[in-house]
C-alpha cells in the first residue's frame, strides 16, 4: 500500500512540475518542489523513508533531465535521508520550523549541481552560480516548503480529528 | 534530550546503516566511474523512460488545452490568438529574411567561381515541447519525438527564428534538448558579416557568447551570429542571435562577443529536430572534392 502510494507520489508529483509548473519561476528561479516533497517526507516518516521517495524522485528527474544521468538521484536521495535525520533533532515541530534545514538541504544539493555542471568554465560564472542560483533557490525551496509543510500539517490534523485519533502520533508523543 | 544530535539513536538501526552505506558506495562509485555508471543508468532508465513519459505526455496536453482554453476564452480572446499569429508571422519572417541574407552572402562569394553548388534542403523532424528540465543547472526541455521518430543524440534543434539547442538525450518516444543559453552546450558559429569563426557557448545569465574569435576581427555591435555547419547537427547558415557587446580576452589573443539569442528558450512551443544537417547528394563526389588531380 505504501510502495504504491509512494509511487503515485513520485509520478504525479515529478509529472506535475516538469510541465505545469515549470513555467512558474519567480526571479528566473525555479523552485524544486521534488526536493521540498522529498525532504518533507524525510521529516514526517524518518530518513529512511526520505532517502526512498527521494531516490526515486530524483531517478525520474534523471531521466528527463539535460545534465549527467545520477545527479537527481543521489541528491535528492541525500536529502531525503538528511532531513529525516535533522527532524530526529529538531524540538520546533511548527511548520516555519523546516525552513532552515530544508534551506540547508537544497543549499548542499546545489553546491553538488554548481560543482558538477560549472567546473572548469572559470571563477565568474562559479560565483554568478552561486550568488543568482544557488542562494535564491535555496531561499525559494525553503519557503516553498514553509508553505507545503503548513498544508500537509492541516490536513494531517484535520484527517485525524475525523477519525477520531489525537492528532499527534505515538513517536511525537513520546518526544 | 530533544534539540541535540543522538548517535546511538541515528546508527541504532540496521536498515539505517544499510542505507547510508548504500548511498555512500554508489556514490563514490558514480563519482569514480562517470562512464560506467551513465552506462548503468542509462540501460535502467531507457525502458523505465517510455512508461514516465506517458503521464508526462497527459499531464502536458492537459496543461496546453486548459492554457489554451484560458487564453481563447476568458483572456482577450480575440487578441490574444492575434498576438499569437502575429508573433509566429514575426519569427517565421526572421527567419527567412535570416535565410535570404546568407544565401546573399554565399551568392557573392561564390558568384566568381565556376562551381557553384546549390545549397540543399535539411530534413527536420517537427516536435513539441511537452516538458522542462526541472532544474536551474541545466536547461533544458522534453520534446514529444524519441528514437522511434529517428532522433538520435548530438542532432540539431531549431525553430523557424534560429537555434534552438541539441540533443543530448533519447529515449524511444521521448528526447531531451539542451537549449543554446546553457553553459553546458557548445556549438560552431560564425559572424555572418565577417565570415569569422568562433565556438558558441551559452553563460549562466541566459545570454550566449561567441568565444576565440580573431583579435583582428571587425566584429561590432549588432552584427548578426550564425551556424558554421562545420561541426554539429547543424545546417550552415542558421541564426543563433545578435551581438550585442564585443570584448578582448585578457591576454589578447582572441575577442570573446556577447549575443542575444535569437530563440527566447522560455517561449519555446514547436521546435524542429534537424535529422539531417545537409542531403547526401550535397556532398560532392569523391574523386572530385578530395582527391588531388595527378601531374
Amino acid at each position: 500500500m505504501k510502495i504504491s502510494a509512494y509511487t503515485l507520489l513520485t509520478l504525479s508529483l515529478f509529472s506535475f512540475q516538469a510541465t505545469v509548473l515549470s513555467s512558474f519561476n519567480p526571479f528566473g528561479i525555479q523552485p524544486d518542489f521534488c526536493l521540498v516533497i522529498a525532504c518533507l517526507i524525510g521529516f514526517r516518516t524518518g530518513p529512511v523513508h526520505g532517502l526512498i521517495v527521494g531516490f526515486g524522485l530524483g531517478f525520474l528527474q534523471d531521466l528527463f533531465s539535460a545534465g549527467p544521468f545520477g545527479l537527481h538521484t543521489f541528491t535528492k536521495a541525500g536529502v531525503g535521508f538528511l532531513a529525516g535525520v535533522f527532524a530526529r533533532n529538531l524540538s520546533n515541530r511548527e511548520p516555519h520550523a523546516v525552513f532552515v534545514p530544508v534551506m540547508a538541504c537544497s543549499g548542499l544539493s546545489a553546491m553538488v549541481f554548481l560543482l558538477w555542471s560549472r567546473m572548469g568554465m572559470g571563477l565568474g560564472e562559479m560565483l554568478y552560480g552561486f550568488s543568482y542560483i544557488l542562494l535564491p533557490q535555496a531561499v525559494l525551496d525553503g519557503l516553498v516548503a514553509i508553505m507545503a509543510n503548513w498544508v500537509s500539517v492541516r490536513w494531517w490534523s484535520k484527517r485525524r480529528i475525523h477519525e477520531g485519533r489525537p492528532v499527534m502520533n505515538r513517536r511525537e508523543v513520546r518526544q | 534530550m530533544r534539540g541535540r544530535f543522538r548517535p546511538g539513536v541515528f546508527w541504532g538501526s540496521g536498515v539505517m546503516r544499510v542505507s547510508v552505506a548504500v548511498l555512500v558506495i554508489a556514490f563514490v562509485a558514480f563519482a569514480l566511474l562517470p562512464q560506467q555508471s551513465q552506462f548503468l543508468f542509462h540501460a535502467f532508465g531507457e525502458p523505465l523512460a517510455d512508461f514516465v513519459a506517458i503521464p508526462v505526455k497527459g499531464m502536458a496536453t492537459l496543461d496546453r488545452t486548459l492554457r489554451e482554453w484560458w487564453m481563447q476564452y476568458i483572456a482577450l480572446q480575440g487578441l490574444s490568438q492575434q498576438n499569437r499569429q502575429l508573433r509566429e508571422t514575426i519569427q517565421q519572417l526572421n527567419g527567412e529574411v535570416n535565410r535570404l541574407r546568407e544565401q546573399a552572402y554565399m551568392a557573392e562569394r561564390l558568384a566568381s567561381l565556376l562551381e557553384f553548388q546549390e545549397d540543399k534542403s535539411v530534413r527536420t523532424v517537427a516536435a513539441r515541447v511537452i516538458g522542462r528540465s526541472a532544474s536551474n543547472w541545466y536547461q533544458g526541455v522534453i520534446l514529444n519525438k524519441g528514437e522511434d521518430d529517428g532522433v538520435r543524440e548530438q542532432m540539431g534543434v531549431i525553430t523557424p527564428a534560429g537555434v534552438a539547442g541539441r540533443i543530448v538525450r533519447t529515449s524511444g518516444s521521448t528526447s531531451i534538448a539542451l537549449l543554446t543559453t546553457d553553459p553546458n552546450l557548445v556549438i560552431a558559429g560564425m559572424i555572418q558579416r565577417t565570415r569569422d569563426e568562433g565556438m558558441v557557448q551559452g553563460t549562466s545569465q541566459g545570454l550566449v557568447r561567441i568565444k576565440y574569435l580573431p583579435p583582428l576581427s571587425s566584429v561590432k555591435t549588432g552584427d548578426v551570429v550564425v551556424t558554421s555547419g562545420l561541426t554539429g547537427g547543424f545546417p550552415r547558415g542558421v541564426l543563433i542571435g545578435e551581438v550585442v557587446l564585443v570584448e578582448e580576452s585578457k591576454d589578447g589573443l582572441f575577442r570573446t562577443v556577447q549575443i542575444v539569442p535569437a530563440v527566447k528558450s522560455r517561449h519555446l512551443d514547436e521546435v524542429l529536430i534537424v535529422v539531417s544537417p545537409r542531403s547526401p547528394e550535397a556532398v560532392p563526389p569523391l574523386d572530385h572534392a578530395l582527391i588531388a588531380p595527378g601531374p
